[in-house]
């Protein structure tokens, strides 16, 4: 009880700090730039929701934060709204032009997302400059209205002020909370491994337009913000791409990812040219310089340089303990220790091997240009059966796994899983149907705790959106809830018990395979795609592999692998495929196999007629 | 002894790749590195040619020791490297991959770079038909080929060559070894990684089977080729799978 | 159709997408050698631009001597670039990097209104401001002299990357680092170089352009942009690409600012970008790339 009530005193008084500060500073020239600092420290906040939490680079941020300025400047001025209409206006107008960037840049990363958005945003100034008609152009709008509180009117800068801090501590909350839900986990899951992200259920299209929305709407507020308060006038010129780019420097100097980062950004690079008015002309080179020295010495910004301090660690110990997450966890834990240490409701489906056809693989081919990686192989999988896929390098496997998990789209041929037909259909789609998988070279959420990369794998299994993510109602904690205790119950199923908030990448190599395995299995997958599993295990850890494959299958989970350690795959398939060439060369059991002699030709290049012989 | 690696470790972040491997190679041997997929095999060359450096371990190059040092100064001292995947220069011209082959020693008379290329092109009459060819626009064996007259051009008393036979259709593999011991033949040392065990035993003199990090097993290439174990190795069949198995078959035939 | 009209808007286009070609080519090497966009290529032709006009008009060194010149300081600023903003930086991912360079572009920005002022500077003139009569029209020399000059250029660089082993290392080292390492060729070293070159490429730039506008320290950053644009445009990595794109956005730019609008003279490339972008984002000359599962 008092850590809990020791979280909600932090906020209490930081809240406070907030509210009283106009009384201690008097001079109206600083309360305008600290109403400035907010306004930018909204659009910053709107930045790290989609650089910070999704990953996207956008440079057009600046762009959002004018549309949002004129949008409520036109209509105040011009068509006599009153300003509390201008504040919606601003963030559902910027959104929407954020929607209009998220949809023609789905596809694109990196550099090419970086110049799209640049030349989007760029062409907006242009906009803003040319449409005379509707925006003054390069006169800009003045006399932009202060808002009234009934006969009140809002008018110097510390009683605009109280507004800015309102909604500032709103939207910082609104923030926070997006982070810790559904919706945020989906976001980084996007930034740290867009491709795992996919196939763990994520709608990668749905969440990249959502994060330019969301972003685009806090830019417009923070414009709504500036545009009435400080001068009342806005122009085209301070909506550049210049602009840009120093709330991208805010953003990353107070730590990607962090909200409370971007706020401390914003207001560091906007108070600090005050400060270092002697310095004039070279201001801005100092500026400049210190962005590269930030760069190079503290690429996490302030936020990861005060998270790796002692004293910040001991204090986010104590935090987080208070943590609904923590609190589950703990007794979660206490119960196990009472009920001795078996782990209990997790199950799947319970039917067993009852033999039809699951997976119905016929005449699926993929071609690269003129390469055929897949050459029409026909397959199936046996519910309930363990079928390993097996063949040498480049003969065609993985490509299938990549066909069969939705992240390519086959040249011809048909899947179908349980009777319905998923060629061609997008990854999270297939994940929805009931196919699950992990990769050969480890796709984790490496920057997530174990706990929160368990939590995605059920993306497709829940439903709390936006609005619940941000409002929390009960029935999104209930799904809260319910989403930690069944990850917990993987994790401890297998053998992650203890983990829950350590980083997903600082775990040992065997450690990080086996959570892709717990992330996998809580889409309730009925077909579980395996590449690789034992790659890289050693044979303790391998050992430990079969036995939870066991496990899955006997719990209703039917698995395909892809695998090269012979052991393995004699030992635990109930079905072999042998591809060569991207075509089928040989199936059946084990033994079938080992003996076909087309196979041994083939992949394992070893004259073993005497064995056979022996074997018989 | 040209090549003395003596128990070196290799770590790849978290993940220790190599856990104590020692091997050699004699003048004029081919010895081959073999194991299956994830053994290490490559880790070791990559060990060897300075792409990667031990955390433990040393090793000696005709007497000069090499450990550690940067992959530029090993290519000059006298190791030539056919990577895994060919990685021939995709745009540049057969020439051009061949010549730059020859960069360890740029400073020799032209005359002796001169007479290599022609000895390439004997080895390799489709290199010389192809030679304005671009990269790209070659096959995976004639690649292959490319990589190898490359690898011969820097004049290297060592070759060390990786899965030379990876993603070639049978009757080019056949080809691949072939030139191979024609090279050897000829007065190249030849360290040869490959995961097809057969047909690299039968042109090899001495091979080391390497299983996730270390060496499980060196002897002469006859010797291994008749070694249960080796048979084992390759197919899963080693005992104890066999009896997991048959308790398996039995479990279900009860239920 | 004013064909007159016309002839001179090509000249034109293809003046300025001679300088577009210019400073993409630069982006383009420097991204095949180390997988990094360098945000502050405008101002590598800034920078150039500045420094010969000081020296002509503050020292009055003659047009010949003072190219020279400036062709040194770029190719030692090349290197001394590469060593602060991308070899701290070489491992890390592409942010930290897009950011830094984004830092030194400012920086040298405002370094050069503090030392030059921020007035606008005129460059005095190589040619006469006499227009040519060709092909039965007036052009401006200055137009001609930048056209002539990219091509021996162009065919310089092609001579140095098809004909000389330096070229071909230089291009290894692009194409494959690590191979090239085993190659015994030294790639930090190659590395340097194509910094060196593609500043130098951004001296030319600037001397070329600097005659037809006026000198000032805002010149690089849409220059840096556009000639970004063009890169995409011609497939991002394809050095033929990043010529063509460079070419066909500046003859695009000219004629649309004059048939549809001149005041958004400066939206037609990024608008022009997005399209491609859309529609075919390798460009003209670029492969598709997909990610490996």
């Amino acid at each position: 009880m008092t850590t809990r009530l020791n979280r909600l005193l932090v906020p209490a008084v930081l809240v406070v700090a907030v509210l009283i500060l106009p009384r201690l500073v008097t001079s109206n020239y600083w309360m305008n730039l600290i109403n400035l600092s907010i306004s930018l420290a909204v659009a910053c906040l709107g930045l790290n929701i989609v650089l910070g939490y999704a990953g996207q680079l956008s440079l057009a941020q600046a762009a959002f934060w004018g549309v949002g300025a004129y949008t409520s400047a036109i209509l105040t001025t011009q068509f006599g709204l009153p300003v509390w209409a201008g504040m919606f206006a601003a963030f559902f107008v910027a959104a929407f032009f954020g929607i209009l960037l998220g949809i023609p840049t789905l596809k694109l990363s990196g550099h090419y997302l970086a110049m799209a958005t640049i030349g989007f945003g760029i062409i907006l100034q242009l906009i803003l400059v040319n449409a005379i008609w509707l925006t003054k152009g390069s006169d800009g709008i003045t006399q932009i209205p202060s808002p009234w509180i009934g006969s009140f009117e809002l008018k110097a800068p510390g009683d605009f002020y109280y507004v800015a801090a309102v909604s500032l501590i709103l939207f910082t909350w609104g923030a926070i909370h997006l982070k810790d839900s559904r919706v945020g986990r989906a976001l980084m899951a996007i930034r740290e491994n867009e491709m795992a992200a996919g196939t763990a259920g994520v709608d990668t299209t749905y969440y990249k337009i959502l994060a330019f929305t969301l972003s685009a709407g806090y830019a417009g507020f923070g414009g709504w913000l500036f545009a009435h308060s400080c001068s009342h006038y806005i122009s085209p010129d301070t909506f550049s791409f210049e602009q840009s780019v120093i709330m991208l420097v805010m953003a990353v100097l107070g730590g990607n990812g962090s909200a409370i980062g971007s706020i401390v950004g914003a207001t560091l690079l906007t108070l600090l040219p005050e400060m270092l008015r002697f310095l004039k002309d070279s201001y801005m080179m100092f500026y400049a310089a210190g962005i590269v020295a930030i760069m190079i010495f503290m690429p996490s910004g302030i936020a990861g340089l005060v998270k790796s301090m002692p004293v910040s660690l001991r204090l986010r110990a104590w935090w987080n303990a208070g943590s609904t997450a923590a609190r589950q966890v703990a007794s979660a834990a206490a119960a196990r220790e009472n009920s001795g240490g078996k782990p209990n409701a997790f199950s799947i489906e319970d039917c067993t091997g009852s033999g039809e056809v699951l997976l119905s693989v016929k005449g699926l081919a993929k071609h690269f240009g003129g390469l055929k990686a897949v050459d029409g192989v026909d397959m199936e999988v046996r519910r309930g059966e363990i079928q390993a896929l097996i063949g040498p390098n480049g003969s065609g496997k993985t490509t299938i796994l990549n066909m069969l998990s939705g992240l390519y789209v086959p040249t011809s041929g048909e899947i179908a899983l349980d009777g319905a037909v998923v060629t061609g259909q997008k990854p999270h789609v297939i994940t929805a149907h009931g196919v699950a998988r992990t990769f050969q070279n480890i796709r984790l959420f490496g920057e997530l705790t174990v706990l929160d990369n368990v939590l995605i794998g059920q993306h497709s299994r829940s439903k709390a959106g936006l609005v619940a993510g941000i409002f929390r109602p009960g029935s999104q904690r209930t799904e809260e809830a319910a989403l930690r205790l069944k990850a917990l119950e993987a994790l401890e199923f297998v053998g992650l018990r203890g983990k829950e908030f350590a980083e997903a990448k600082s775990l040992p190599y065997g450690r990080q395979r086996v959570l892709e395995l717990a992330r996998a299995l809580v889409s309730d997958p009925k077909l579980l795609l395996l590449d690789e599993p034992a790659a890289g295990l050693n044979a303790a850890e391998t050992e430990a592999l079969v036995e939870l494959l066991f496990q899955i299958r006997d719990r209703g989970i039917t698995i395909l692998l892809v695998e090269h350690d012979m052991s393995l795959v004699m030992n635990v398939s109930d079905h072999i495929t042998v591809l060569n060439f991207g075509k089928k060369i040989a199936e059946g059991s084990a033994d079938e196999v080992e003996h076909n002699q087309e196979v041994i030709d083939a992949y394992l290049g070893m004259e073993v007629a005497t064995e056979v012989s022996n074997d018989a | 002894m040209m090549l003395d690696v003596k128990e070196i470790e290799t770590w790849y972040g978290a993940i220790q790749a190599l856990k104590g491997i020692s091997l050699d190679v004699n003048q004029g041997e081919i010895v081959s590195l073999l194991g299956a997929n994830g053994a290490g095999k490559s880790t070791t060359i990559k060990t060897i040619t300075g792409l990667l450096a031990p955390a433990k371990g040393r090793i000696e190059f005709m007497g000069q020791v090499i450990t550690g040092k940067e992959p530029e100064d090993i290519a000059e001292i006298g190791i030539a490297c056919v990577p895994e995947g060919r990685r021939i220069f995709p745009g540049l011209t057969v020439l051009d991959n061949l010549m730059l082959g020859a960069t360890p020693r740029e400073n020799a008379p032209q005359a002796d770079i001169q007479k290599d290329l022609g000895r390439v092109y004997e080895i390799f009459p489709q290199l010389k038909e192809s030679r304005k060819r671009l990269g790209w626009t070659l096959s995976g064996g004639q690649q292959q080929m490319l990589a190898i007259g490359r690898g011969l051009m820097s004049g290297s008393k060592l070759l060390l060559l990786d899965e030379p036979s990876l993603g070639l259709a049978p009757v080019l593999v056949q080809e691949v070894f072939r030139v191979i011991k024609e090279i050897n033949g000829m007065g190249t040392t030849i360290l040869l990684v490959e995961q097809n065990a057969r047909m690299a035993l039968l042109i090899t003199h001495r091979g080391f089977v390497l299983e996730t990090g270390k060496v499980m097993l060196t002897d002469t290439a006859a010797n291994l080729l008749s070694n249960e174990e080796m048979k084992a190795h390759y197919l899963g069949a080693h005992a104890h799978v066999k009896e997991a198995r048959q308790r398996r078959r039995s479990e279900r035939g009860r239920v | 159709m004013d064909w007159s009209t016309n002839l001179q808007m090509i000249a034109a286009g293809l003046a300025m997408g001679s300088i577009y070609a210019l400073v993409a080519l630069g982006f383009v090497l420097i991204f095949n050698a180390v997988n990094v966009v360098n945000f502050a290529q405008g101002e590598f032709a800034m920078v150039p631009a500045f420094v010969t006009v000081w020296l002509m008009s503050s020292l009055n060194i003659p047009f010949a001597l003072t190219c020279v010149i400036a062709v040194i300081f770029m190719g030692i600023f090349g290197i001394v670039f590469q060593r602060i903003a991308y070899y701290p930086l070489r491992h890390r991912s592409f942010l930290p990097v897009v950011i830094s360079t984004i830092g030194v572009g400012i920086f040298l920005k405002n370094g050069a209104q503090i030392i030059f002022g921020a007035e606008p500077l005129s460059m005095p003139r190589p040619t006469s401001a006499t227009a040519l009569k060709m092909l039965g029209v007036f052009v401006d020399p200055q137009y001609v002299v930048v056209i002539l000059c990219t091509l021996a250029l162009l065919g310089f660089q092609y001579f140095f990357f098809e004909k000389t082993m330096l070229g071909k290392k230089m291009l290894a080292t692009a194409q494959d680092k690590e191979m090239a390492r085993l190659l015994g060729i030294p790639v930090a070293k190659m590395i340097a170089i194509t910094f060196a070159y593609s500043s130098i490429l951004g001296a030319a730039a600037g001397i070329l352009v600097g005659p037809i506008f006026f000198v000032t320290k805002d010149m690089g950053a849409m220059l840096g942009l556009k000639a970004f644009c063009s890169a995409i445009l011609g497939g991002f990595g394809s050095v033929p690409g990043a010529i063509m794109g460079g070419i066909f956005l500046g003859v695009i730019e000219v004629f649309a600012s004059y048939y549809i609008s001149s005041a958004y003279r400066d939206a037609f490339a990024f608008i022009i970008l997005i399209l491609v972008l859309l529609l075919r984002p390798q460009g003209f000359f670029g492969e598709k790339i997909a990610e490996k599962a």
